[in-house]
């Protein structure tokens, strides 16, 4: 293992201190375990959004805190789902009396620790609701949607509700929204290497010099299938026809096109991606936009890239444009 | 004598009095058939709500509440999780009362069996602890007092160790070893039994 990192043990927590030195005017350190991130000044009167997961995805969770998208975060280790602590905490510190949304990946511990969270808050007189992200069309058949992991297309709906919220919109406006980004959205990706989480110092799979996985989750979880690489054009295609195909999408159709590299893929690589995506959907007359291509979910020091869709409305385009205070999101 | 929460506080010291070698046996247990880390979670978590509990309100709800939270105040095994769950559940049937009668123990359990359940996504039969507990609550019913209860659930406890024995385990990392998990105990019930032995 080569990492920039003192003890792995304290992989996360510095890297937030980082996140918060860097950009004090952003991010709060704050919580029993210091595990929650938090815009620095709170909001007033309006719906809070919250997110968690495990760690190792910046800019996903934590790395989107900020105005116009998440209000509070729960930190976990790399790659494993935070308690419910932090969760609680995170809600607790995101409400000011009108409820609080919670946008979770679909992961067993992610899920479980925020019902738990949610009941909690319950119970101390916080509305909240939950959105179950579940983007990536590789972890399951359309009859087994439910059961798909949410991987890139979580930036989206952290967006959305993010914005609808600081357009003070109700939390059940706040959720409907979200949901619809939830349901616009499919993505599909590809590994071309594996990834080392610190603490266990090797390598998470092994993959061979010339090989590729389709469809790997960004834990390592199996793909649809591996094989020899092929070009960027046919790759794209690939991944695309599955996401255009379920999300039905026509001529004159608006799209938004996240192009996201896993963590090792040069930027030059994810626009040789875009490039042929922009082709093939401009082929179809389908336009894009709203592009974004860069690292938005990643698996640490993973190579490979996902394509995301999300089918716009006018609703939906307004609240992707709306602007946001953070570093990563850059607009 | 009913359950409240100076009876929660005798039971934390007794679990914690003996968590330390529980946890090693369970541990040696899990990495058998998953990461090994489930008497570590026993071991932090029962030290996590031995030390809130002197702060434990009289309200036995909210006591419970405030053990879910510190039990879940550690990674690692699911098991925590699922500890957490349980309490809660349990938190939400006694909110607001500080004298529980024994008789409402299976009740109770249930409430955290029905929970468990539903976040968990295991099912009754798969091996694991629910059986343990299913077991528990036939026994339980209809006991009325502490002494009577412990000792039916300590009985039903080995009984379900003894009946899924042979068995493979069909859920959790566990399920990948299949046919070779019949003739091993599931952790899990096995952390159960253990905290039950506790008090007897």
């Amino acid at each position: 293992m080569k990492k920039i990192m003192n003890d792995a043990v304290n992989y996360v927590d510095e890297t937030l201190e980082g996140l918060e030195a860097a950009h004090p005017d952003v991010f709060r350190i704050d919580g029993e375990t210091r595990r929650l991130l938090r815009k620095p000044t709170a909001s007033v009167d309006r719906v809070g959004v919250v997110s968690g997961g495990g760690f190792g995805h910046l800019p996903i969770f934590a790395g989107y805190v900020g105005d116009g998208l998440l209000d509070a975060c729960a930190v976990g280790d790399v790659f494993a789902s935070p308690d419910m602590n932090p969760m609680l905490e995170a809600i607790k510190s995101a409400d000011a009396g009108k409820g609080v949304l919670c946008v979770v990946g679909n992961y067993g511990g992610d899920k479980m620790n925020f019902a738990m969270a949610c009941e909690f808050a319950d119970m101390e007189d916080i509305t909240t609701q939950q959105i179950i992200v579940n983007d990536d069309v590789a972890s399951a058949g359309v009859d087994e949607i439910e059961k798909r992991r949410g991987v890139a297309g979580l930036v989206y709906v952290v967006k959305v509700a993010g914005a609808a919220a600081q357009a003070g919109k109700s939390l059940d406006e706040v959720y409907a929204c979200a949901d619809r980004a939830r349901q616009n959205t499919r993505t599909m990706g590809v590994a071309l290497g594996s990834c080392i989480v610190p603490q266990a110092g090797k390598v998470t799979f092994e993959i061979a010099d010339d090989e590729i996985e389709i469809g790997m989750g960004i834990h390592g979880e199996p793909g649809v299938w591996r094989g020899k690489n092929k070009p960027a054009d046919e790759l794209a295609a690939e991944l695309l026809h599955k996401l255009t195909d379920e999300l039905d999408l026509l001529k004159g159709d608006r799209v938004s096109v996240l192009v996201n590299g896993l963590g090792a893929t040069p930027a030059e690589e994810l626009y040789i991606l875009f490039r042929a995506v922009n082709r093939i959907l401009s082929d179809k007359g389908i336009e894009i936009v709203q592009p974004l291509v860069g690292n938005y979910a990643t698996s640490m020091e993973m190579a490979g890239a996902s394509i995301s869709l999300m089918k716009l409305d006018d609703e939906l385009e307004q609240l992707l444009a709306a602007p946001a205070k953070n570093p990563f999101w850059g607009k | 004598m009913a359950l409240t929460t100076d009876t929660l506080r005798i039971g934390i010291n007794k679990i914690t009095d003996q968590v330390d070698p529980m946890g090693a046996h369970l541990n040696e247990l899990d990495g058998r058939l998953g990461d090994g880390d489930l008497g570590v979670t026993m071991v932090n978590g029962f030290k996590n709500i031995a030390a809130v509990s002197d702060d434990l309100p009289d309200d036995f709800g909210m006591a419970c509440m405030d053990c879910a939270k510190a039990m879940t105040k550690v990674s690692g095994s699911s098991f925590g999780t699922l500890m957490g769950i349980s309490l809660m559940a349990v938190a939400k049937q006694t909110k607001g009362q500080t004298e529980i009668e024994w008789d409402r123990l299976p009740d109770l359990l249930q409430a955290a069996l029905d929970a468990m359940i539903a976040r968990g996504g295991a099912s009754i039969g798969d091996k694991t602890m629910l059986d343990s507990l299913t077991a528990v609550i036939a026994a339980t019913t209809g006991k009325t007092s502490a002494q009577d209860a412990l000792a039916a659930a300590a009985e039903a406890a080995d009984g379900a160790l003894i009946e899924f024995f042979d068995q493979p385990c069909k859920i959790g990392r566990a399920r990948i070893f299949g046919d070779k998990t019949k003739g091993m105990d599931d952790p899990g019930m096995v952390a159960i039994k253990s905290m039950i032995d506790c008090f007897t």
